[in-house]
């Protein structure tokens, strides 16, 4: 048709990169059938559920090692391909439903490309699903509309002028390496509640990250660019005004239910205290204090998350569950047992076998105790 | 009767300074239809994508076709029921009917679109479409009028067909033609006359119909589904007041004396149809609940206040009254009121209460669309006069006593 | 009355109501389809996605041979000060709303006709240039209309456009469903060109169970109604929002079909002319009667 020159938009190549991080499949506790529809999946014919895939687990690699860009190419005729920065978005959606966001209803398998649930076609048969123009605008949109307020489409495309074509060779190393500036992250957070008791919440930021490996998306569920960005300021050019602390205005319900994804059964005073709070000890709160092994640990590596943080056996069966003293490399305790030593049984210096106290020498040695006088030597 | 009533062409002079008036808002109507026909419906009429119908429907054609229903409600009385002292006023109600239905069909031509397409649904048909039904009906209702008004022509000029000079050929076949059709007509003018009466319940209904589609874009208070039936009975109703009205005005206007017993005899028929007519309303407002609508001031509840209480409630009390059905005055207001009455009824359904979604501004008439209204209404009353001048339409009393004419249309034989 | 005798009257009468039934026999009965086709066709527009980019207005335009200015120029968001409607230069258009859940994204609302599985036009044309087709569209047609412009008066979306401003051979103007392009297997132009393909063309059917299931899926990003599923009978054209659709300004509607009521009147009035035969009979005899006794007196 002559009146029909259509805009078409985009086609994604996602080939070329593959990620580092390939998912052992037998790690994994799920049937094979929350993924596959058949019974014997190849690497060719995967035979995945249709999206939308509810009960889909995944698991991407961090915002720094994905692809630092891709281009959406092929079939243009209107506008040149979009060099989409991967890396300055990825790093951008760790506040904004993560990878997830764009990656919805992946697979455990490696990152699928948008064109294996979207049609590159409009007119198809399955209209369930948009097709990948579609897609691709559906996910840039919602947020670069409430960044800019515009709609078009050269923020993206840059159009195209005669026979131009388009060189990947070009493409500015600026734009490869464009990165999102670090987020600041706040150590501690104190707030001024309106509680006649326990007025103060003190909220350890840095150690919900580092300590109970919280990770950004755990609170930030639905943070945008404007959460932290003016847009009013954005608009008039591109000076980007970082400063807009971040969820000051959450209400109390909003905020108390972000909290609650963990704490929900533990009593208002475990937050709402007199007094400023000191930061998390475990050896304060829970009278055992981690040695140097347990200290590198995550909490979730000991506390699974299904069953929060909650005490656990003192025990080193109760973790270490495969442990046997044929197998045991006392090694790993940061003591490797000399020749003589290495043939004891554990009771020998561990009395009755409680790991937590001191060992006894006393068994052999009169003169000797620990630490004052080691069964081997200390590696690292 | 003491005299014989005998239906005579007026004899009195045309031009009077009224009639000058009439003739420059005929006049002062033809311009602005020149600019509608040359530029089209928008350049001079108010009407928009939300508006589509004005006045030229409201007041032309369903204010038109309503108040043509005296031809239709004389005719059942006089012919079908027979009653021999209301012979009187057949020939002005059916002119009136006549001239009224041909001003309803330039109101149509002049609205439409594609005016030069009107006679297509004679051959699309469609019937679901109560415009469809309302069409054909007028079409047809308004042939079977020329038809009833052609023994008036033939009793004009039978015998007295006189064309001058080179045309005074024909003088011999058109009086043939002439005889002929009188001796046709004489045979089967009872089926044009009934078939007048059935077209004109139809119609008369279906105009009513014709605002029930538009649904929630109807205010509620004329929003029913008997909408047919109330408009049939208005138009039934208004029948009488309108002979009463008109023959009231024409005998004033041309000099002569009302036949007052005639028209009080009509005006006892108009009460009750009123009652019937007004108890339909209040059990279908009553049913549908729609009297809530009457407890907030706005132009919507006014006009049906006004419609209700001026063209219903007061005739009605003053058609029960002796002394109104006596006095000229009283009797002209009371049929007065009721015209109004259905007047505002049917600019109320149309217009008043069409209030569509989306309308950036309310719809009220340009000037354009009222010059165009009133100067139809000028040439309407003109040709009133013309005809009765011209044509034996309005009986006065004759004391020469002629013989009695053929038909019971323009009187009895033998 | 000066029939002659009664074997006229009954003579007359036998032929006049031999002719009307002649007439009624080949009327047309009600032009409803029987219920909605297998195949029959519609459009999700679902306007949680739509960007308000009028890309859908420039496509309409250029399809139908309507003057439109470059596309360039539908970046232009100003026009969204105003509420617009179409018209006749123009068979589509998009109205922006405030979104109260997010007043950084603004809902956008493509407007045009709904082709109503039970279409009032259709019903109401008084010389049926209005087709509902099998596959949905509801097209009118220049050959049969006359200009009456009952078609605006009965929709209850108030869609149907007029060219006021002809003099000749003034069109009908709404929204066609791009019915000859979906006739030679294409989409409809404004659905080809929608960037976020937030206008979904597919088999009516289908499209419901896809619009119940983005409403499952997200029920916190949509309000649980699909408009056009069961309004005024259903509609080709189905909308999802994020907001109750009265703040969009859509008309609020009723389950029965447009035409309905008027198409129940129209029957009952008309069932095989029966009615007006018989009362043309009532009154024959009624005038009869009286007359014989007239002439009885007289005599």
């Amino acid at each position: 048709m002559k009146y029909f020159v259509f805009i078409v938009i985009t086609y994604l190549s996602l080939s070329t990169f593959s990620f580092p991080q390939e998912v052992i499949h037998n790690q994994v506790n799920l049937e094979c059938n929350t993924c596959h529809t058949c019974e014997v999946p190849t690497k060719n014919d995967p035979c995945l559920i249709e999206c939308p895939r509810p009960k889909m687990q995944k698991e991407f690699p961090s915002s720094e090692t994905g692809p630092d860009i891709f281009i959406m190419d092929e079939l243009e005729n209107r506008y040149l391909p979009v060099v989409f920065t991967h890396k300055l978005h990825a790093q951008m959606s760790d506040m904004t439903g993560g990878c997830l966001a764009c990656h919805h209803y992946n697979t455990l398998g490696p990152i699928l490309r948008c064109n294996q649930c979207h049609s590159e076609k409009r007119k198809r048969t399955d209209i369930s699903k948009p097709d990948l123009m579609a897609a691709y605008h559906q996910q840039c949109l919602d947020c670069h509309r409430q960044w800019s307020h515009k709609n078009d489409c050269t923020s993206c495309h840059a159009e195209k002028k005669g026979n131009e074509s388009f060189d990947r060779s070009e493409i500015s190393s600026e734009l490869t390496q464009k990165t999102h500036p670090e987020v600041k992250k706040p150590v501690k957070i104190i707030y001024q509640t309106d509680c006649k008791e326990g007025k103060l919440v003190t909220f350890f930021h840095d150690q919900h990250i580092n300590i109970f490996g919280l990770d950004c998306i755990s609170c930030h569920k639905n943070e945008n660019c404007i959460s932290c960005h003016d847009p009013a300021k954005v608009k008039n050019g591109k000076q980007h005004n970082f400063d807009k602390p971040i969820m000051v205005n959450i209400s109390e319900t909003e905020r108390h239910q972000r909290c609650f994804g963990c704490h929900e059964n533990d009593k208002c005073s475990l937050c709402h205290k007199n007094s400023e709070m000191k930061p998390f000890d475990h050896s304060l709160r829970t009278g055992w204090a981690l040695n140097k092994n347990h200290l590198k640990l995550e909490c979730t590596a000991c506390h699974t998350k299904d069953k929060g943080f909650t005490k656990l056996e003192n025990e080193c069966v109760s973790c270490h569950r495969n442990w046997n003293s044929e197998t045991f490399d006392h090694k790993v305790t940061g003591l490797m047992l000399d020749e003589i030593h290495i043939e004891f049984d554990c009771s020998d210096c561990h009395l009755d076998r409680d790991f937590s106290r001191r060992p006894s020498c006393g068994n052999c040695h009169d003169d000797k105790n620990f630490p004052n006088n080691k069964p081997g030597k200390l590696v690292n | 009767m003491e005299y014989l009533m005998n239906p005579t062409p007026i004899k009195k002079k045309f031009i009077t300074p009224g009639v000058v008036v009439l003739l420059i808002l005929a006049l002062n109507a033809m311009v602005f239809l020149a600019i509608r026909f040359f530029f089209g419906i928008g350049s001079m009429t108010n009407l928009d994508n939300q508006h589509p119908w004005g006045i030229w429907i409201a007041i032309d054609v369903a204010c038109g076709v309503a108040l043509a229903a005296g031809g239709f409600t004389s005719a059942a009385l006089g012919h079908i029921i027979h009653k021999e002292e209301f012979k009187v006023i057949l020939r002005p109600a059916l002119i009136t009917a006549m001239l009224g239905y041909t001003f309803v069909a330039i109101g149509v031509f002049v609205d439409l679109g594609r005016y030069y397409f009107i006679w297509h649904p004679l051959i699309f048909w469609n019937g679901t479409s109560p415009l469809f039904e309302v069409g054909l009906c007028v079409m047809i209702y308004a042939t079977v009028l020329y038809i009833e008004f052609l023994p008036i022509v033939t009793e004009r000029f039978i015998g007295h067909v006189n064309l001058k000079g080179r045309l005074s050929f024909l003088n011999v076949p058109l009086d043939a033609i002439l005889r002929f059709l009188d001796r046709g007509l004489s045979k089967t003018m009872f089926v044009f006359i009934i078939a007048g009466v059935v077209l004109s319940t139809l119609h008369q209904s279906s105009l009513g119909t014709l605002m029930v589609i538009a649904g929630p874009k109807m205010h509620p208070l004329w929003q029913t589904p008997v909408l047919p039936l109330l408009f049939l009975i208005s138009a039934i109703a208004v029948g009488f007041p309108m002979i009463i009205f008109e023959s009231l005005l024409a005998s004033r206007s041309l000099g002569l004396k009302p036949e007052m017993k005639v028209l009080s005899n009509l005006g006892r028929m108009v009460g009750p149809l009123l009652v019937i007519y007004l108890a339909i309303k209040i059990i279908d407002m009553a049913i549908r609940g729609t009297y809530v609508y009457l407890t907030e001031i706005n132009t919507a509840s006014v006009m049906f206040m006004l419609e209700v209480v001026l063209g219903v409630i007061i005739p009605l009390r003053m058609f029960f009254s002796e002394k109104v059905l006596n006095s000229r005055l009283l009797l002209f207001i009371a049929a007065s009121l009721v015209v109004f009455g259905v007047f505002l009824n049917r600019i109320n359904n149309f217009l008043v209460a069409y209030t569509p979604p989306y309308a950036l501004n309310k719809y009220f008439p340009s000037i354009g669309e009222i010059s165009v209204t009133i100067g139809f209404i000028a040439i309407l009353v003109l040709l009133y006069r013309v005809i009765v001048m011209f044509f034996p339409v309005i009986s006065i009393p004759d004391k020469k006593l002629m013989p009695k004419t053929k038909y019971a249309i323009r009187g009895e034989e033998k | 009355m000066g029939f002659q005798n009664r074997r006229d009257f009954f003579k007359t009468s036998l032929l006049l109501t031999a002719g009307i039934t002649g007439i009624s026999s080949k009327k047309n009965k009600a032009a409803s389809l029987d219920g909605p086709s297998e195949n029959r066709m519609g459009v999700l527009v679902d306007t949680t996605v739509c960007i308000g980019c009028r890309s859908c207005e420039w496509a309409c335009k250029t399809t139908h041979g309507l003057p439109t200015k470059p596309i360039d120029s539908y970046l232009d968001r100003s026009v969204y000060d105003k509420k617009r409607r179409p018209d006749e230069h123009a068979l589509t258009v998009v109205n922006e709303y405030d979104n109260p859940n997010n007043p950084l994204l603004p809902t956008d609302v493509k407007v045009q006709c709904m082709h109503c599985e039970e279409p009032a036009c259709v019903s109401a044309c008084i010389v049926g240039a209005f087709t509902k087709h099998p596959e949905g569209a509801v097209t009118w047609d220049t050959d049969k209309c006359i200009g009456c412009r009952y078609c605006m008066v009965a929709c209850p979306f108030q869609v149907p456009s007029f060219e006021y401003s002809k003099a000749v051979q003034p069109k009908i103007m709404k929204c066609d469903f791009c019915f000859e392009r979906t006739k030679e297997g294409k989409l409809p132009a404004c659905v080809e060109v929608c960037p976020t393909e937030a206008l979904t063309y597919g088999n009516r059917n289908e499209l419901i169970e896809i619009a119940k299931q983005r409403i499952k899926r997200q029920p916190d990003k949509y309000y649980n109604h699909i408009l056009g599923e069961a309004e005024i009978g259903g509609t080709s054209w189905l909308y999802l929002a994020g907001q109750d659709f009265g703040k969009l300004d859509f008309p609020k509607l009723g389950r029965d079909p447009a035409p309905g009521v008027t198409e129940a009147i129209q029957h009952g009035i008309f069932s095989y002319f029966i009615p007006p035969i018989a009362l043309f009979a009532l009154l024959g005899s009624v005038m009869w009667i009286n007359r014989s006794k007239n002439n009885g007196e007289e005599k």
